[in-house]
């Protein structure tokens, strides 16, 4: 019986990556950060259900010697997995978790995490710390190139999963919270080479640098850290922006301080901006606008909508139309939120007075980590849910009396949690028809999580959840069906895929990557 | 490429402990959360000053070379001269080992005054230098001429043109000393590199696939063929497994290469990195590491 399992044909990873693989997925593959470009993190795969679920089982667990805090998710092309650490790829046969090759670079000039590759032709592509965009042969791990995109010196780093579109791959970065410029840029998928570059922040002179004061805006912030979405009918990017800098002075940076806490609608052909929304306006809480931006067609008060979904870390759960960016509608998805009575009809939140930090500190809610972060959520179009990973939590938020210095201090203040009102994670299930919640399972554990989450056509939800369990629910119901306890705070989202006709489900939790597939 | 098929092993008895390709062990750093991770990592204060090279190699054998031998080059503890490992090391890692030792792996903590260990640091360094980082004699020119001439690149890749059965050589002045690079074309040795033993399997249908083992167990092979193909097998549909008995980099260069060749070839791969070159002009150098 040992290889009873083993049935299969010889796999032979031969074909490239093309374009038309990129718009499949997900499928038997995983080929981009979100699955699919619309982040929609729903798989189409069933042979993992509620009836056979008792026996998923681990598979293989492959260690990153060195990690202690994996963020990436896994990229999957016909049976080999490629997963990244800080300044390191490695591929690994999914099947088995053997190595099949890996590239560290040793004399990259930051450390940082990394959240994955990308991937097309024959390359996979990922950001070095210090902002290097390096492709190497996905078969050999061969560097094909190594290209510079941005200057550590200008207060950047990367972590990024870059995200390939047809004839461009698409890039943004970090460092948001001690001074730089944002910036999204379209390099070369042959070379690295820049194709074009949209700063999320005005330069002095220009449309919406009257946002800004007096102040200099190549240290505002705007950062572009989490891997954007894209619609190919539309042929346009949904980037988001991270917060304004100083984070948590906002006294000499008087306005809206725009495109920061955004959405920018780009032109992928030529990164010129189509729309934003901004969902903070002069933020002063540290609320990037960096929850995903999941796209969707669904249908409002009986018109089939094409929308853009948006669980912010403002504590609001936004619809916006894509083709426009015209505001639709916004509901509150967590319970503890007081800096806003609401969001108007234009989409302005209705500002509470006096809740800016202040050097005694102040109790605001959300907390600085947000209702929702990075952690991917999932749009199933089958039960018309969104399931998003929520934190109820309320920080003290302090500012410094003073303008810090770029580059050397973070935030202009901070947040603290408070010891006496401990958080709590719960996966919720949103109505985007309503924003009202169907159900939500709450989470018991040290409030660290960072775990995303991924739906199947069988009608599951996949999730990390704060305790270090991979959790699978029952998407209509958000009844608990199983999980598995990895010991490890999880800081990735989990994907599924299939090799020789056999589903598995892996996720990266601190040091090692899981993955299951069901036993006999 | 020659291919030295000679040694038959039944699929299911063998175990071939394969670790990483190019011999990598994985990073060491520490990853802090989702800030830039740099801000408190220590650098050796010391740098690579040569009489801290020196103070370094005499604190090294006062204190470390009962185990790691007078040279660094291994004993009951592990060579620490050309250490891949060492050298993917931060200072502050290397520090710490030092100081605190490796508690269950045999390795005593060692509380020595911070200037000292950094001193040893240094030295431990010098070993360990990457071939980018140092002056080295020889005409790059010429050694690219040769590296074209000698068809390294049927095997070998340089920014993604070449071969694949061959480490690539893009980088490879970062990740090797100017000895390692030396002795890698005389002396390729018997036991292939991890994940470039050369293969030839036969599935149970017949069908041949030949290139090197990228990894292999019991229960599974992927084998990466001339052509860049990536081949997942699995042991249940292999009726043969047969390994290359030495490494599959010809052993006859010693004799096909002047030593100026050898030198000039060596000038040129010194000089494939991505990362810049920035050592001293090296005409202006003084000292030239062969």
């Amino acid at each position: 019986m040992r290889y009873g399992l083993l049935l299969f044909l010889a796999l032979s990873a031969y074909g490239q990556v093309t374009y038309q693989d990129l718009l499949k997925s997900p499928s038997a593959n995983w080929l981009t950060y979100h699955g699919d470009y619309r982040a929609q993190r729903h798989s189409p795969l069933t042979q993992i259900d509620a009836k056979n679920i008792s026996r998923l089982a681990p598979k293989w667990t492959y260690h990153v010697e060195g990690a202690n805090r994996l963020e990436a998710v896994p990229i999957v092309f016909e049976g080999v997995m490629y997963v990244t650490d800080s300044n390191a790829v490695y591929a690994i046969d999914a099947r088995t978790g053997k190595a099949i090759w890996s590239y560290k670079d040793q004399f990259a000039a930051k450390q940082a995490v990394n959240r994955g590759v990308a991937i097309l032709g024959d390359s996979v592509y990922f950001v070095t710390a210090d902002c290097y965009l390096v492709a190497l042969h996905r078969n050999s791990g061969a560097i094909l190139f190594h290209k510079k995109f941005a200057d550590i010196g200008k207060g950047y780093f990367a972590s990024t999963a870059p995200l390939a579109l047809r004839d461009r791959v698409i890039v943004g970065v970090a460092g948001g919270d001690s001074g730089m410029r944002g910036f999204v840029a379209a390099l070369s998928p042959s070379d690295g080479g820049e194709l074009w570059r949209f700063y999320t922040v005005p330069a002095k002179g220009e449309p919406g640098s009257e946002t800004w004061g007096d102040f200099d805006t190549q240290w505002a912030g705007g950062a572009t850290w989490m891997t954007g979405t894209y619609d190919p009918e539309l042929n346009t990017l949904y980037w988001s922006t991270g917060n304004p800098w100083p984070d948590f002075f906002g006294s000499n940076r008087r306005g809206a301080n725009l495109y920061t806490d955004s959405i920018v609608a780009l032109d992928a052909a030529t990164g010129k901006r189509k729309w934003y929304f901004q969902f903070t306006p002069h933020d002063t809480h540290d609320w990037d606008a960096q929850s995903i931006p999941v796209l969707a067609d669904i249908d409002l008060q009986g018109h089939p909508r094409r929308v853009l979904l948006h669980p912010n870390r403002n504590g609001f759960f936004y619809v916006l139309d894509r083709l426009t960016g015209q505001f639709i509608c916004a509901t509150p998805f967590i319970e503890k939120l007081d800096w806003a009575k609401g969001i108007d009809a234009s989409g302005k939140p209705i500002e509470i007075p006096d809740m800016e930090p202040i050097p005694g500190g102040r109790r605001v809610c959300p907390s600085v980590r947000g209702a929702s972060n990075w952690m991917s959520p999932t749009y199933d179009p089958v039960t018309k849910l969104l399931y998003v990973p929520t934190l109820e939590e309320c920080d003290m938020y302090t500012a410094s009396g003073h303008s810090p210095e770029p580059m050397k201090d973070l935030g202009g203040g901070g947040a603290e949690s408070i010891a006496k009102e401990p958080g709590k994670f719960y996966m919720r299930a949103l109505d985007p028809a309503t924003g009202a919640r169907r159900w939500q399972y709450p989470m018991t554990g040290k409030v660290e999580m960072w775990a995303g989450s991924v739906s199947t056509a069988a009608g599951l939800v996949f999730f990390g959840d704060d305790d270090g369990s991979l959790v699978a629910l029952d998407a209509v119901s958000g009844k608990h069906l199983w999980h598995y306890y990895m010991g490890q705070n999880i800081t990735a989202s989990p994907i599924t895929f299939s090799v020789n006709g056999n589903q598995y489900v892996s996720i990266a939790a601190a040091t090692d990557v899981f993955t299951f597939g069901l036993v006999q | 490429m020659r291919r030295l098929l000679s040694s038959t092993y039944n699929v299911g008895n063998c175990r071939f402990v394969m670790r990483f390709i190019f011999g990598l062990t994985l990073c060491a750093f520490v990853c802090l959360g989702q800030a830039d991770q740099d801000a408190h990592a220590r650098k050796n204060p010391l740098g690579m000053q040569p009489a801290a090279i020196d103070a370094g190699r005499g604190q090294f054998v006062n204190a470390c070379a009962a185990c790691h031998g007078a040279n660094a080059e291994g004993g009951r503890g592990p060579n620490l001269a050309e250490s891949g490992r060492l050298r993917r090391m931060t200072d502050d890692q290397l520090f710490n080992t030092v100081r605190r030792g490796i508690p269950g792996g045999g390795m005593p903590a060692f509380p020595l005054p911070d200037n000292t260990i950094w001193q040893i640091a240094a030295f431990l360094r010098s070993l360990n230098t990457p071939a980018f980082l140092v002056p080295v004699a020889g005409d790059a020119r010429a050694g690219s001429e040769l590296y074209r001439k000698a068809q390294c690149g049927s095997c070998h890749m340089i920014g993604g043109q070449g071969g694949f059965l061959g480490p690539d050589l893009t980088d490879i002045a970062a990740s090797r000393t100017v000895k390692q690079l030396r002795e890698a074309i005389l002396k390729p040795g018997d036991k292939p590199l991890d994940g470039f033993a050369g293969v030839t399997v036969t599935l149970k249908s017949g069908e041949r696939v030949t290139g090197i083992a990228k990894n292999y167990s019991d229960y599974s092979v992927d084998v990466l063929k001339a052509d860049g193909s990536l081949h997942l097998l699995d042991i249940s549909n292999i009726e043969n497994i047969q390994f290359a008995a030495k490494s599959l980099m010809p052993d006859t260069y010693t004799h096909l290469f002047s030593s100026e060749d050898l030198q000039n070839l060596i000038a040129f791969l010194s000089r494939q990195t991505v990362r810049p070159d920035t050592r001293p002009d090296q005409k202006a150098a003084s000292q030239e590491v062969h």
